[in-house]
């Protein structure tokens, strides 16, 4: 492996975040080409994470946009300030300024309210992390505007001008996949699919990102989910639900799983009624007593 | 450093391969692969595997093939492929070009079948609407073509959250109202409004194709592209033993030609239907992507299956989970006899919310409403 790659690795490691060798690759890849990095894969797999890893990795401000059906141009991009623009036009008459005066003071930066992209673009501290965040949810419209913010990363406003980037910022795109991103958008970035986890990284995740359950804890628990997304699950639980049932344990001094304790708290992972349901009985026990193993060590 | 020829040549040929198999990888994806190489270590197998997924942007969906090229094509130690596992099976099958289509999907054998005596495209409008689909000749489709058409206007109906600027009522736009009121010396003479969006509806079509669906195969799918040319964003896919998606075959352009398209390029199947095993495939692979609250999944079979019914019925729980609307369509309905007791039906029906017949124009026609996003 490249020492590049590796250092990437281990330095996403010290901040958090335990990266396998293609999830280095990416961040590596997108740093070095200064490409945007669309990450895809099933909710709760750490994809968001990565971008707020990599602005604490480069020590830099993370602007973060969280797309959704309807988001237009004015919630991402900028917006003018009408209430300002009103009180100067106001004021402009009253003082007997003309008409193409007005219109100066009142379509400049001052009037101008900054969205996260155009923040993105106009920082001067350095380049940001930008987080374009479930961007499948936005629509097909939004996209392909998207897609010339993210080619030349200028932005025009027609009252003022074109607006180039200070510094051509680190962009992060994540995706849950509920719909197909478009061919051109997918170009113009890398490309990153999470999967779930390794049973070994799990249990390193655990560790690191809930120290105080203890070793045993964490290994039945890796072990547990492990097997438990090996069975057919209409939503199969991500690495968030992992850690939050781990501190769960932890709150309830819990040192290993039993089948009480974890029909008891099994909501913290399946979320879906009909998993719940169908994960239950002789399967639930047979899933806990496979986690609690002979003792094992927790392999790879 | 640059990388040298021979790598970029070798990239090359491996973008091909993976275009012959399906894999969308174009001359932009080869140019980020051929960065990503020059900055790998190239001579870490693994190592250029992940760089080349990276930057040539293979999906979960591909990613079968791709690891299948890439243990052929790109030159390999044998001792470094013994000490890897095997890569997964590609879990789309070969595609196997040149092969046709079950004959009713090519047209010959439906003119030779046809046993009409009406004059065809002059049949009046009502008549061939109620023509069974066994019964048509290619000749009516034409005229069948043009009355979907109509029908499918009727389709975008359905409001979306994004505001458009109209000349009606709306809500206000500060925006463009004020640009108007500086023309005016700042007195808004108009507000400028915006109003919501019509959405084109979200369709994905699965098709039966099998034996006991022959007759009906061709029109269904006629009717199909006609709806596709309404609502662009309408998925199709067809299937029997296996699960092929239709979309990248399927052009805007005229219908008959795209029949012989299909029925040039995609593979062949005889034998029993899988509809289990299909579905499921359909959910594995492309669902997230395709299914959401607002898309009506359409499946037009007569849910004769010979595969595995718990397959059958862990898909359509999938299905029904995600999507805003799942209609079966059963060509078997138009039969007043029928009921809907083969197997398969029976346990689709629970997850289903409108069983309906399918069996001439007119009961396509009926559909429509419900096909409305």
């Amino acid at each position: 492996m490249k020492e590049e790659i590796r250092s990437t690795q281990e330095a996403l490691e010290r901040h958090g975040y335990i990266a396998e060798p293609s999830i280095a690759t990416a961040v590596f890849l997108a740093r070095e080409m200064r490409k945007p990095l669309l990450i895809e894969g099933d909710a709760g797999v750490g994809k968001t994470e990565i971008a707020k890893v990599l602005a604490r990795l480069l020590d830099t401000e993370l602007i973060r946009l969280q797309c959704y059906e309807g988001l237009d141009v004015q919630t991402a991009l900028y917006e003018w300030d009408y209430p300002r623009q009103m009180l100067r036009v106001r004021m402009g008459e009253q003082e007997g300024q003309s008409p193409s005066e007005i219109e100066q003071v009142i379509y400049s930066r001052g009037s101008l309210l900054e969205r996260p992209l155009l923040r993105a673009i106009t920082r001067r501290e350095g380049p940001p992390v930008l987080l374009i965040d479930e961007v499948d949810r936005a629509d097909d419209g939004f996209e392909a505007f998207l897609l010339e913010v993210l080619s030349d990363f200028q932005i025009t406003i027609p009252e003022l001008g074109t607006l180039r980037a200070e510094h051509v910022p680190y962009v992060v795109l994540t995706s849950n996949r509920s719909r197909e991103i478009g061919d051109a958008l997918r170009r113009r970035c890398l490309y990153l699919y999470i999967e779930h986890p390794s049973l070994e990284k799990e249990v390193r995740i655990i560790r690191t990102r809930v120290p105080a359950a203890s070793e045993r804890l964490s290994e039945q628990i890796g072990r547990f989910l492990h097997a438990l997304r090996g069975r057919r699950l209409l939503k199969a639980p991500g690495v968030a639900e992992t850690i939050d049932w781990a501190q769960a344990l932890v709150r309830l001094h819990r040192e290993g799983l039993d089948l009480e304790t974890v029909e008891q708290t099994l909501g913290c992972v399946l979320k879906d009624h009909n998993d719940l349901r169908d994960v239950a009985g002789a399967e639930l026990a047979a899933l806990v007593e496979q986690a609690q193993g002979a003792g094992a060590a927790a392999g790879g | 450093m640059t990388p040298g020829r021979d790598l970029v040549g070798h990239l090359a040929r491996f973008a091909e391969a993976l275009r012959e198999r399906g894999v969308r990888a174009g001359l932009s994806d080869e140019i980020d692969a051929v960065a990503a190489l020059t900055l790998v270590d190239i001579s870490d197998r693994e190592e250029v595997r992940r760089a080349l997924r990276i930057a040539l942007k293979i999906r979960p969906r591909d990613a079968g093939a791709f690891d299948e090229l890439f243990e052929r094509l790109w030159g390999s130690r044998d001792e470094e492929r013994a000490a890897r596992n095997r890569p997964p099976k590609d879990r789309r099958g070969p595609a196997r070009p040149g092969k046709v289509l079950p004959a009713a999907l090519s047209g010959q054998e439906v003119e030779r079948e046809s046993v009409t005596g009406d004059t065809p495209g002059y049949s009046p409008e009502a008549l061939l609407r109620r023509k069974p689909f066994d019964e048509c000749s290619p000749a009516d489709l034409a005229a069948m073509e043009r009355l979907i058409s109509k029908l499918a206007l009727r389709l975008a109906t359905r409001r979306s959250r994004r505001l458009v600027p109209t000349r009606g009522r709306g809500r206000v736009d500060p925006r463009r109202s004020f640009r108007a009121a500086v023309a005016t010396d700042g007195e808004f003479l108009r507000l400028a409004r915006r109003a919501r969006a019509i959405e084109l509806p979200r369709i994905v079509v699965l098709c039966d194709t099998s034996g006991s669906m022959d007759p009906h195969s061709r029109f269904l799918l006629a009717f199909l592209l006609s709806l596709r040319k309404e609502a662009r964003g309408t998925e199709l896919f067809a299937f029997n033993t296996s699960l092929v998606r239709l979309t990248p075959w399927v052009s805007s352009g005229r219908i008959a030609p795209t029949l012989e398209r299909l029925a040039a390029g995609v593979p062949d199947w005889s034998g029993g239907t899988r509809i289990g095993e299909s579905l499921a495939r359909f959910v594995i692979d492309y669902m997230d992507e395709m299914v959401n609250r607002r898309t009506t999944v359409v499946i037009f079979s007569d849910g004769l299956d010979r595969g595995d019914v718990a397959a059958l019925e862990g898909a359509m729980r999938a299905i029904r989970s995600r999507a805003g609307r799942v209609l079966w369509l059963n060509p078997l309905l138009g039969d007043p006899r029928y009921e809907p007791t083969a197997r398969g039906m029976a346990i689709a029906l629970p997850f289903v919310d409108v069983f309906a017949p399918a069996h001439n124009l007119e009961s396509l026609e009926k559909l429509l409403p419900l096909l409305a996003a």
